[in-house]
């Protein structure tokens, strides 16, 4: 890991150090069970047909994602970004190419284990949150957990503790018309860590969100690293958004054109703070 | 069903437990949140439910007062059936037509209650693709999609079925005060009334899970990718 300005900027919400998840990863690894890249696409391409003309929403991605990096995927509007995560979510099959989770192919599961695939190995937040309306915020996280089998009890407890840990612990029964865009995307956060998946992927978390609310979730997402050694893959279309990554992925027209590292960004949270004193 | 569930684990088992399978929820969960979902819904689900009161509210009086009218009828109180006859409700007991009437007018009731509840259903699940698809993408299974539609809709029809038949059997009951005044009491026919309410029980709840069924199997079958995009 690079190293992290650890003491003046993680917010308050970050240093409450409770953990709902157990450490994994070192000891897994240790075993040799866990391959070292979580995600690999290979020629990905997908194409839909619009009033019968093909649109190649994604013209062959190749991309490997090593455990518990941060990737971010770049690029506007329409250049494939959702696409990409629904193959990689298995939401969606491409039409060629593979989509290999710990490499195992997603298109060879079936049905259950897709649904396992979908509830224990990978946490999605979407742009506009997509908490049930109905449920509480605790209810909301603990959904997943009641899906993949646990006691009402347990989620119940393991809910709470996420939700305390995003920085949402005084409003776990508020419904999410209750809560602010930024505290909804909390509770997906939290959320998408209910079953402690390997994967979180975010598509456009911060899309909803206005700038400083936004750079809060990225730095949560940041701290998910961290903390649950979750491997996290985040698409924006915002430069502003980038700051936590490991690696980004420029995406153009359904392709990749190109990737940089963490240390060719020029771009910081330090250099953010400054610009939005007055927002939020 | 179960032998593609057998090659999954099997499958599973290969990848060095990578993968697993995902299980299904004991019933009593989705109990549990079926029931709560129709809880907090309950404004809601009470306009969905609408039509069932209305749809059965209406069969069951036709029903009943058909019931009663006969009774008062068949008790030998002439003095009703000339009110009767003369009120055209009851043209003549022994007339084929009138039964063919009657009949004719139960099965548009039941065509009404069929309508009215696919409507609804269609309308509560249509306007909850996002959830829908929010849930499978939070592992839900297929089926427990259907278990928890199939739940509400039955929780739904026999509350909305039942408020429905009290509606109906209180109509018929006002209506035969006005007729025939406090004397129809000693001539309502319980034990047939009886009889009839638990039949439109048995037809709302009955056509509500029918209804529910085609709905909720497509919600289920939706990619959630789709059932997340889709606009209504
Ligand atoms: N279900 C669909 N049917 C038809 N075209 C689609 C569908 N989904 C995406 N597309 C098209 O594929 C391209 C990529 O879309 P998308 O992956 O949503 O881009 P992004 O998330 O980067 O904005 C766009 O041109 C979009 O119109
Ligand atoms: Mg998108």
């Amino acid at each position: 890991m690079p190293e992290k300005p650890q003491e003046a900027e993680v917010p308050e919400v970050m240093l409450a150090t409770e953990t709902a998840a157990p450490k994994r990863g070192a000891e897994e690894d240790k075993a040799g069970l866990l391959a070292v890249h979580v995600i690999r696409a290979v020629g990905v391409k997908r194409i839909f047909y619009l009033g019968g003309e093909p649109v190649n929403a994604l013209r062959g991605v190749d991309l490997s994602v090593k455990r518990g990096e941060y990737v971010s995927i770049m690029g506007p509007s329409g250049s494939g970004k959702t696409t990409l995560f629904n193959m990689i979510g298995g939401l969606d099959k491409p039409d060629q190419g593979h989509v290999y989770i710990d490499e195992v192919d997603v298109a060879a599961l079936d049905t259950f284990e897709l649904a396992w695939l979908r509830c224990h190995k990978i946490g999605y937040i979407f742009q506009t949150f997509n908490l049930i309306p109905v449920a509480s915020a605790i209810e909301n996280v603990m959904f997943p957990m009641l899906f993949a089998g646990t006691t009402q009890a347990e989620a119940q407890q393991k809910a709470a503790e996420l939700l305390k840990r995003v920085g949402l612990g005084a409003r776990i029964f508020h419904k999410p018309v209750a809560l602010s865009g930024g505290q909804q995307q909390r509770v997906a956060v939290a959320r998408a860590l209910a079953n402690d998946p390997a994967i979180v992927l975010a598509d456009e978390p911060t899309g909803n969100l206005d700038l400083h609310t936004g750079e809060e979730i990225i730095r949560m997402l940041e701290g998910l690293k961290e903390d649950f050694h979750v491997t996290v893959m985040s698409a924006t279309h915002d430069h502003k958004m980038l700051a936590a990554s490991d690696r980004v992925v420029y995406l153009s027209d359904g392709a990749i054109s190109h990737i940089k590292r963490r240390e060719e960004l020029d771009i910081k949270f330090g250099t953010l703070q400054g610009d939005d004193k007055g927002v939020g | 069903m179960s032998s593609s569930a057998d090659s999954g684990s099997d499958r599973a088992e290969s990848l060095h437990g990578r993968i697993g399978h995902q299980v299904q929820l004991p019933f009593v969960n989705a109990v549990r949140i079926a029931w709560r979902n129709i809880r907090v819904r309950l404004a809601r689900s009470l306009l969905v439910t609408s039509g069932i009161i209305l749809a059965l509210a209406f069969l069951t009086y036709i029903l009943c007062s058909d019931s009663l009218a006969r009774n008062i009828a068949e008790q030998g109180q002439t003095r009703y059936v000339e009110q009767l006859l003369k009120q055209g409700i009851l043209a003549d007991l022994g007339d084929a037509d009138a039964r063919v009437q009657t009949w004719w007018l139960v099965g548009l009731a039941l065509l009404v209650s069929f309508v009215g509840i696919l409507n609804a259903m269609l309308l509560s699940v249509t306007e909850r693709f996002k959830e829908i698809g929010t849930m499978k993408c939070l592992g839900a299974l297929d089926g427990l999609i259907v278990q928890l539609f199939l739940l509400e809709s039955t929780f739904q029809g026999v509350v909305g079925t039942a408020i429905g038949i009290t509606i109906g059997v209180l109509l018929t009951l006002v209506e035969g005060m006005g007729l025939y005044g406090a004397t129809m009491w000693t001539l309502v026919p319980v034990g047939n009334m009886a009889a009839l309410v638990g039949i439109c029980l048995l037809a709302g709840t009955g056509l509500t899970i029918v209804g529910a069924l085609y709905p909720a199997w497509r919600a289920a079958k939706m990619q959630p990718v789709d059932a997340m995009r889709a606009e209504i």
